[in-house]
């Protein structure tokens, strides 16, 4: 690789970098934040490479031959494939082909004393991971009768005939990290297509043997109440994070 | 244990070392066959390509079997691109540094703080790891000039699997990846700089320098300091970028490919699963920036086997034994490669049942 060859490659992560940042879509593969450091990577990746491709043409202007100049390995070619990637594949955040691969979180023992639920402001929003982990782990039952506001995306599971697994992944840094948070939601008539985000409003069903003394698999199930399909399609900010307390 | 020389062959250097030494390339990367078609040089430039074709043909395999549609190639694409994203920060922050160490410390200073004894200077190197961050494709070119410059090679050679390990960067990387594991950094910590020290030490007692091929090579320090930073951090950031593009599209595939039952029945046994991750951090060779974050992904496993992946992975893997070989000399790399793999998983796996 010479040395514009160089120049045009950091350049080009630079740009990249810069886009996901703009429209927001670095979301989709990495923890929000991380926001600062990808700024800050895109304005030193473009103030290098903006140099280097300035010197390097100016160069090849005064001496031609000085491009046959080794600047660097050709393996260093291989920073264009993400942006290919990017560019070809257009992949988007995890959903169902995900969620499908990897088992399903369950919520360790806590000590942790849940707060009461505010409900005087209408129906509160709760990420998943806390639903879950109130199911499990509450002794106060705060959820019994209380209908709950959630977001995530459909996953749809032949042992749910009228429902699906409301869905969202946890995510601690990448989404090659993401494990995925579930609630089989119930009482739904109408089917939706994998991976679709909807906002439903549900109440949890209380188990009739505690999650931890059930044999099996201990998936948390809710009666949805309402629910909306979310036009914008995935958000840009779609996993929760382990730390978010 | 004897002091060391500078010169390590008998032979003169500009004799022998020439196709090592490329003239204008501070940098030593393995890659001088595509200029000079060297003994050495040629052959190492297969090395991505060893990585990279097994991957293409378990791609084009399970094409054929009908098992990557579309949203195979969807969510490989995802992990892929979330890999190399994530490590973006983390690769451009280290060659910056990398860069100002090359313009602004010059082997000179280097010397003259490293003592000459080994027995003082192995440690010494070690605890120099700490300040100089860089991932490990940084550090290998750095230590190649610490021995042009007079460094023991014992102690250059500590410094080039301490830096990568526990260098503040790693260390920090390491500790956002496991934000409720300190105790892992720690034994990170420990365990690499163990390692480093008894790597060093075997080195120095073993004493047999006409195995290290050390090219010298005149760097320009004549010209302009921030024209040198700029050179050596492009160089540096095209060169561990490329090698961390194929690590991240091995992550990938390898989440992809292994079926989940296989890593389960793995994750149930000890011993195997060490064996596992100590294979794994050779063949993934990931950047030491990033792989705590590959390691945190793997939560099924003990922290005693991550800590293996963690430890052996900055100071060993596929495209370090080629860049040691480019550097130091395919004969250097035979021996040394399965040394240091063999001190690492000892040495984490140690460290691992006092502290995790």
């Amino acid at each position: 690789m010479n040395r514009l060859g160089r120049a045009v490659v950091i350049v080009c992560l630079g740009m990249i970098t810069a886009r996901l940042l703009f429209t927001g879509g670095y979301g989709w593969f990495v923890q929000q934040r991380m926001q600062i450091p990808l700024i800050l990577a895109a304005i030193v990746l473009l103030i290098i490479g903006g140099i280097e491709a300035l010197q390097a043409t100016r160069e090849e202007q005064s001496n031609p031959d000085s491009m046959s100049r080794h600047a660097g390995p050709a393996v260093g070619w291989m920073l264009m494939l993400p942006i290919f990637v990017l560019v070809s594949v257009a992949p988007t955040a995890l959903g169902a082909a995900a969620a499908q691969r990897v088992e399903a979180f369950t919520p360790p023992d806590t000590t942790e004393r849940f707060e009461p639920i505010d409900s005087s402001a209408g129906i509160p929003e709760m990420r998943l991971s806390e639903f879950i982990d109130r199911a499990h782990w509450d002794e106060q039952k705060s959820l019994k009768g209380t209908p709950i506001r959630l977001e995530g995306l459909v996953v749809n599971d032949d042992d749910i005939t009228d429902g699906f697994k409301l869905t969202r992944f946890m995510v601690s840094c990448c989404a090659a990290d993401g494990i995925p948070i579930q609630v089989a939601l119930r009482g739904i008539d109408a089917t939706y297509a994998d991976d679709t985000w909807v906002v439903v409003d549900v109440e949890w069903i209380e188990p009739e043997v505690p999650y931890f003394e059930a044999d099996g698999p201990r998936v948390v199930e809710a009666q949805t109440i309402s629910l909306t399909t979310v036009d914008s399609g995935i958000p840009n900010d779609p996993y929760e994070s382990p730390y978010d307390d | 244990m004897t002091s060391t020389e500078t010169h390590v062959s008998g032979d003169p250097p500009g004799h022998v070392h020439t196709d090592a030494c490329d003239h204008d390339d501070e940098s030593n990367d393995h890659d001088h066959g595509h200029h000079h078609h060297s003994a050495v040089g040629g052959k190492l430039a297969y090395g991505p390509l060893i990585l990279v074709l097994p991957l293409i043909v378990t791609i084009a395999i399970r094409g054929r079997l009908g098992l990557l549609d579309n949203t195979d190639l969807r969510l490989w694409s995802t992990l892929f691109v979330s890999v190399s994203i994530q490590a973006l920060p983390f690769l451009v922050l280290g060659v910056t540094i990398s860069g100002l160490i090359a313009a602004f410390v010059s082997p000179d200073l280097v010397q003259r703080i490293v003592p000459k004894k080994p027995v003082f200077a192995v440690p010494a190197a070690g605890v120099a790891g700490l300040a100089l961050p860089g991932c490990e494709c940084g550090s290998v070119p750095i230590a190649g000039r610490l021995v042009d410059s007079g460094t023991p090679p014992a102690a250059a050679l500590t410094f080039l699997l301490a830096a990568p390990a526990i260098n503040p960067v790693v260390l920090v990387s390491t500790a956002v990846a496991f934000p409720t594991e300190g105790r892992l950094v720690i034994a990170r910590f420990l365990a690499s700089f163990i390692a480093a020290i008894a790597v060093g030490t075997w080195w120095a007692r073993r004493n047999d320098h006409s195995l290290l091929k050390r090219g010298m090579h005149d760097h320009d320090h004549g010209t302009n300091r921030w024209q040198t930073f700029l050179d050596a951090a492009s160089r540096d950031l095209v060169h561990a970028g490329g090698y961390l593009v194929l690590g991240a599209m091995a992550a990938a595939t390898l989440q992809l490919v292994v079926p989940r039952s296989v890593l389960d029945v793995v994750a149930d046994n000890e011993l195997l699963s060490i064996l596992m991750f100590a294979f794994l951090a050779v063949l993934l060779s990931i950047c030491s920036e990033a792989d705590a974050f590959v390691a945190a992904g793997l939560p099924q496993f003990s922290l005693t086997s991550r800590l293996v992946f963690l430890v052996v992975g900055p100071v060993i893997d596929l495209k370090l034994i080629a860049m040691h070989a480019g550097v130091f000399g395919k004969k250097f790399a035979m021996i040394f490669a399965p040394v240091t793999l063999t001190v690492a998983v000892i040495s984490a796996v140690l460290v691992g049942q006092v502290l995790l």
